[in-house]
């Protein structure tokens, strides 16, 4: 498969809701643009994310997983 | 200082040490070693006639080796309590058996060499780690300084004692190897500090000041002298300390922008061999007392501490704050805060200031009589729990307890250990359930189940 | 059956001008469960949240998403409109997009719409797994201990003792002051340190 220039990633992120959840967050205060690709998913810290939680998130189609904290 | 020990809300335990913390914020139980002084101080009037008729010198601890105290003694005349100890490694009576002097001439019977230590059990809701600072052991690694081979080589503390009038020479600057005034003095900054490869990266951003202060006291105390201070930067951050800084210039010292190579005896002096970056040529100083501005590091027995209770240190060894900026006194352990320089390195006024920071959250807690207990933290299902405790192992709150459940199994009753989260610990981080294998153990407000269908709505 | 309410703020332009509201709205009041939807200014608002809490009682919503700013702002001000609505105040969920979402595809009007209808989806399924939480009490000791007795700890205790809490000093060396005590004078005022 090609990658054409239309295709657009799907990226799920893990974000530990006391550093990089607030980081996305002050990038929005900021007003920074990036691609709409990564959807977050707020989590209490990165120790929560549980590897079945990123296998699930493949298994469904997602193209890259981003855990931060 | 007096006033601490007078207040009627403190309870002053001296030569005592913490040697366990259980429990939990606002529902701690410390047990306190307080060490045997062999002196009752309930009978003790503080007279004096013990230390004074002692027949065992040692050098103080308290005076950084520059003078002598006797084996049973108080640190300085003004200490508190002003009532002494008996340090039983030097005390005759203890390590031979025999001798007894203070026991004789104690007109209260204060003595008892038969005192233990003792264990005392204290319930409270909040804890102040303030274990503060001890000087960077310079001896270990600056060969070029004589490795603590030359009597006149002196760190900055070890200055202070000469100068205070209760320490060895009653506040007069007098040179330790032959007690006679120093003329030329150097200063040397950045001792074991801002220096990776000997000492340690970090800025201990008390040493410009102090050593601004000590350069204005020998210009002060001792007519004629000279100041010769070796710097790599001024850094004066503070109120009122670049004027302070500047009036020292002013006075007389001369600041010379550049480190020290070497350090060498000649006759009756040293010579302090440096470079000046500023005019780009080497320098050499005939000093009669060179005072050395060492880093400070964590206290001895920090990291203990912080074992014991049960929080953090960063890279250096320091007491690590929940947040540098936001949450500057807390630690991540609830009901557990920091003060003064086991933080980090830190000036008096800043001290001062984090120090009530911490007494203000402390008094915050206080306010209320029961406090709420945030929900969204782990939950066991002990029927799935298989009591390998993987979880506690993991917990950085230390919030995995044990508990035993009755079962019936095959018509016999049997008991098992499972595990259970203290709610009070609990922070809610989640690393347990990732820790279980058996899928016992959930975060509530974040469980697998919930996770899971957000991924998968995001996958659709 | 579920019965979950979905309340997309505007947040006046900051959203609005980026994300179709009409468009999002209709999307997301099919999602499963969902009953009722809608849009409005300012939802952290008085009024808005009147909205919230007339619409708990006249659709007997029992679960709540509120797709606005980040909770790590308005999640409490929301839980207590649902507390005020007679709900458990953690069944609700927030959906971002404000800060995730308007702020950083401002010049993606149309992404971003799809992306809002996203995170609301994601927001659903997770208030549709929610259970009502309980807040615990514990009781606290009001007494204090602190380490050490130098003038860290000493200011410490004082100002706790103060405030009028008793306080348990402790000390390693035979004496309080550490390392304060034996200084000679403090700059840059040149006090006495005893």
């Amino acid at each position: 498969m090609s990658v054409t220039e239309q295709w657009e990633p799907k990226i799920i992120g893990f974000c530990c809701n006391w550093c990089s959840y607030a980081g996305a967050d002050l990038a929005g205060v900021s007003r920074l643009n990036y691609p709409t690709s990564i959807r977050v998913i707020r989590v209490p810290c990165s120790g929560r994310v549980n590897p079945v939680f990123i296998l699930r998130a493949f298994q469904r189609g997602a193209d890259g997983v981003l855990v931060s904290g | 200082m007096v006033a601490a020990a007078q207040h009627p809300n403190i309870t002053l335990f001296t030569y005592a040490e913490v040697e366990k913390v259980e429990g939990y914020i606002g529902n701690f139980e410390v047990t306190i070693r307080q060490k045997a002084r062999s002196v009752d101080h309930s009978k003790c009037t503080g007279c004096g006639t013990c230390w004074e008729k002692c027949p065992t010198k040692v050098l103080s601890e308290y005076n950084l080796g520059l003078g002598m105290r006797k084996a049973i003694y108080i640190s300085f005349p003004q200490a508190v309590p002003n009532k002494p100890v008996i340090d039983r490694q030097h005390c005759r009576q203890f390590t031979m058996g025999k001798c007894g002097v203070c026991q004789k001439v104690c007109p209260a019977q204060a003595i008892d060499y038969q005192q233990e230590d003792q264990l005392v059990k204290e319930q409270v809701g909040a804890i102040v780690v303030a274990t503060g600072y001890d000087l960077f052991e310079w001896e270990q690694a600056y060969g070029e300084y004589g490795y603590g081979r030359y009597p006149d080589v002196i760190s900055g503390l070890q200055f202070e004692r000469l100068n205070n009038a209760s320490g060895p020479t009653g506040g007069k600057i007098l040179r330790p190897s032959d007690g006679k005034e120093p003329k030329n003095v150097v200063f040397i900054k950045c001792v074991g500090s801002r220096d990776a490869a000997k000492g340690k990266e970090y800025c201990s951003r008390t040493c410009c000041m102090y050593t601004a202060k000590h350069a204005h006291q020998v210009l002060e105390k001792i007519p004629g002298s000279k100041v010769y201070v070796f710097y790599m930067d001024v850094r004066t951050p503070g109120k009122a300390y670049e004027e302070f800084y500047l009036r020292t210039v002013h006075e007389g010292a001369r600041y010379i922008r550049g480190r020290v190579s070497k350090i060498y005896p000649e006759g009756d002096h040293l010579v302090v061999m440096g470079v000046d970056t500023l005019l780009g040529r080497p320098v050499e100083v005939a000093a009669d007392l060179v005072v050395l501005a060492t880093a400070m590091v964590p206290s001895k027995g920090s990291a203990e501490i912080a074992r014991i209770v049960g929080f953090s240190t960063d890279q250096d060894g320091f007491f690590m704050e929940s947040h540098p900026k936001l949450r500057p006194v807390e630690t991540n352990t609830a009901g557990v805060f920091l003060a003064g320089a086991c933080q980090g390195p830190k000036d008096i006024p800043d001290t001062v200031a984090q120090a009530s920071a911490a007494a203000a959250k402390v008094c915050a807690l206080f306010s209320h009589s029961e406090m709420a207990v945030d929900p969204m933290i782990a939950h066991v299902n002990q029927a799935l729990c298989s009591g390998c405790l993987e979880c506690k192992n993991v917990c950085p709150y230390r919030a995995i307890e044990t508990a035993t459940v009755t079962e019936r199994v095959g018509g016999k009753t049997v008991e098992r250990t499972v595990a259970s989260v203290n709610t009070g610990l609990c922070q809610g981080c989640g690393a347990c359930t990732v820790a279980c294998r058996a899928g016992a153990i959930n975060v509530k407000g974040f469980t697998n189940e919930q996770v899971l269908a957000e991924v998968d709505a995001l996958c659709l | 059956m579920q019965r979950i309410g979905i309340f997309v703020c505007w947040c006046g332009l900051n959203i609005g001008a980026v994300v179709d509201m009409s468009r999002a709205v209709e999307a997301v009041s099919k999602f499963p469960g969902v009953v009722y939807a809608t849009d409005y200014k300012y939802m952290c608002s008085e009024p808005g949240q009147e909205i919230i809490i007339q619409a708990v009682r006249e659709h007997r919503l029992d679960r709540v998403v509120v797709a606005s700013c980040s909770p790590r702002l308005h999640e409490a001000t929301f839980r207590k409109t649902l507390a005020r609505a007679g709900l458990n105040p953690y069944l609700l969920e927030m959906a971002n997009i404000r800060e995730q979402c308007a702020w950083v595809h401002q010049r993606e009007p149309e992404k971003a719409t799809q992306k809002a209808i996203e995170l609301i989806r994601r927001a659903v399924s997770k208030v549709s797994k929610l259970e009502p939480l309980f807040e615990s009490t514990i009781p606290v000791t009001k007494r204090a201990l602190v380490i050490g007795g130098g003038i860290a700890g000493m200011q410490t205790a004082l100002d706790i003792a103060d405030a009028g809490y008793q306080v348990i000093l402790v000390e390693r060396e035979p004496t309080i002051g550490g390392k304060m005590a034996m200084l000679d004078k403090t700059f840059p005022t040149l006090d006495c340190s005893a």
